[in-house]
Formats: structure tokens, C-alpha cells, sequence
């Protein structure tokens, strides 16, 4: 299997978070994490940083607001709201 | 079905006619029941997104509703199986254009600017080694809110972009197509978005007092005083 470097590994620090790579991809960077803990630190940190900022954006919508949408929808469809 | 009594006593093509009829009514029955079913469990992200653009309560209600109703009227166009939640909030950015009468901002020097800024930065991490875990531990304890005030003291292309690829999980070609920007920038916003997020999100965590000194570092200094009292 291809090494990857440093460089390489840390610049796909955000895919690999968002599961975006390849079966390929993350195992070449799990080889190279394994061994080298500036990159781990980094990959770390880029996960708690991310659920950090998640939980933050995680809000609820009113109720009200869901039915506000669906009422909205039906209006539309049964013809009561022209485009 | 009442057309069913109809086709048995006669073979007239007419009744096929009226038979077809039937299926197109309730098609648009199904229409809704399928928009509801699929769209509308993205609400709760719709909504964190709006909260984002517009950094209040009723513009984003507003910004969710009108997102929803073009959605429906345009939902003969959405791919069954293409990424429904890109879709969505690429509707939602129209949407907050329409409604805000936005000016689309122009690709520029400005970008080139970013794309250079984050080619020399690109690989470089986050944060420096040494005292990073600590430094986790202390952002850990930044209260949401305060996230949420970090990130809506960014500037709007980057906060978006940061929620986009963080929160909404987008990858960096969706969020080029959804803010009608080239891949190169989306990555560069991504990467300044994030340093500035991180930035201020460690004043946070200084001014309420925690400070970012690496673990063994204090423990040293906490062993040395404890020596000096005794």
C-alpha cells in the first residue's frame, strides 16, 4: 500500500471527519495516524472542534413553524395560492 | 373506486379516459404525502441554516417557510436519488437572495486573494502542537452559545461555509454548487472560516477563565509551588 505524508494526511483532515474518503483514502491515513501523533493530534482536534460546533447549531424549530409549513404546502397544492 | 362500476358495464374508450382521470387527482395527493415525507425531516437543518443566514428567529421561520413552498412547487424537478438536502439549501440560498434582494457578490481579486492565503496555510494545522489537549479540554467547556456568537461574528461567506461543511456534512463540490462559488474558494473560506472560529473561540475560553497552558506544564508549576509553601 502507497505511503501517504504529513502534508497529505492533514490536508484531508476535514473529508475524512465528514466520511467522505474512500475505503482506500482512510486507510492510508489510519496507517499514517497510527505512527506519527502530530497528525493524530491534529485529526483530534479537528473532531472535537466539529462537535462543538454542531452541538452549538443544533436547534429546534417551533412546532408552530412545522405546521405553519405544512398548511403552506397544502394551500399551494389544492390551488389556493397562485404561483 | 366509483370508476370501477363504470369500466363493467361498458368497454367505450371513454371510460379508460375517465379512469385515467382518476390516478392524476390523486397523484397530487401523493405528491404532498411524498414532499412531507421526504422533505420536510430536513426542517430542523433548514432551519439551523437560516438561523445562520439571517442571525434571527423570525427571518429564518420566513426564510424556512418560502424555502419549503418554492421546494414543493419546484419538487417535478428534484433527481430521486441525487443529495436532497444540497438541493434544499440551494433553494434556500435563492430564496434568502429573492427575499433580501442580496446582491450576488462577484468572483474577484478577492477570492484570489483567499485561494493564495489558503495555499500557503492549507497544510499547516490548526493549532500548535504543544499544548493542544488542553486546549481541547478548555474549548470543550465554550458554552454553545458563545460558539454560536463566534460564528456569527464571521463574515457571512465564511460562516456559511464553515455551517455548510461542518454542520450540514456538505462536501466542498455541493457547497461550490449551492453558493455558486469555485471549489478553490469554498476550501479557502473552510480554512480562514475555521482559524477565525478557533481564534475566538479561545478569547472566549481565556475570558472565562480557563487558561490554555498544557497539562503538564501546571502540574509542574502546581508541584514547585506546593514545594515553595512547605
Amino acid at each position: 500500500m502507497a505511503e501517504i505524508n504529513c502534508e497529505e494526511t492533514k490536508r484531508q483532515v476535514h473529508e475524512f471527519v465528514q466520511e467522505e474518503l474512500t475505503e482506500g483514502e482512510v486507510e492510508m491515513i489510519l496507517a499514517h495516524i497510527a505512527h506519527c501523533d502530530s497528525c493524530e493530534a491534529d485529526y483530534d482536534f479537528e473532531f472535537a472542534f466539529s462537535k462543538i460546533i454542531k452541538q452549538s447549531c443544533d436547534e429546534a424549530p417551533p412546532q408552530e413553524l412545522a405546521d405553519r409549513i405544512v398548511k403552506r404546502i397544502r394551500d399551494i397544492n389544492s390551488g389556493e395560492e397562485q404561483h | 373506486m366509483t370508476n370501477v362500476g363504470l369500466l363493467e358495464s361498458t368497454d367505450s374508450p371513454l371510460d379508460f379516459e375517465l379512469m385515467n382521470e382518476t390516478p392524476a387527482a390523486l397523484s397530487s395527493e401523493d405528491r404532498v404525502r411524498e414532499f412531507e415525507e421526504l422533505a420536510l425531516p430536513y426542517t430542523r437543518l433548514l432551519f439551523g441554516a437560516a438561523l445562520n443566514k439571517t442571525k434571527n428567529y423570525t427571518d429564518a421561520e420566513d426564510l424556512v417557510q418560502e424555502t419549503f413552498a418554492k421546494a414543493f412547487r419546484s419538487w417535478h424537478q428534484f433527481q430521486k436519488g441525487t443529495n436532497l438536502r444540497a438541493w434544499l439549501i440551494k433553494i434556500l440560498e435563492n430564496t434568502y437572495i429573492n427575499m433580501y434582494n442580496k446582491k450576488v457578490k462577484q468572483i474577484g481579486q478577492d477570492s484570489l486573494n483567499e485561494l493564495e492565503d489558503f495555499q500557503v496555510g492549507g497544510a499547516s494545522s490548526l493549532t500548535a502542537r504543544s499544548n493542544r489537549s488542553a486546549e481541547l479540554e478548555a474549548l470543550d467547556r465554550v458554552a454553545s452559545k458563545d460558539v454560536r456568537e463566534a460564528l456569527q461574528n464571521l463574515g457571512e461567506e465564511f460562516r456559511m461555509v464553515v455551517y455548510y461543511a461542518i454542520v450540514e456534512g456538505l462536501s466542498y463540490s455541493e457547497i461550490a454548487e449551492v453558493m455558486d462559488t469555485p471549489i478553490g474558494t469554498v476550501m479557502s473560506r473552510l480554512h480562514r472560516g475555521k482559524k477565525a472560529l478557533h481564534d475566538s473561540l479561545k478569547e472566549f475560553a481565556a475570558e472565562e477563565g480557563y487558561d490554555v497552558t498544557p497539562t503538564r506544564e501546571k502540574k509542574a508549576a502546581e508541584k514547585a509551588k506546593r514545594v515553595e509553601e512547605e
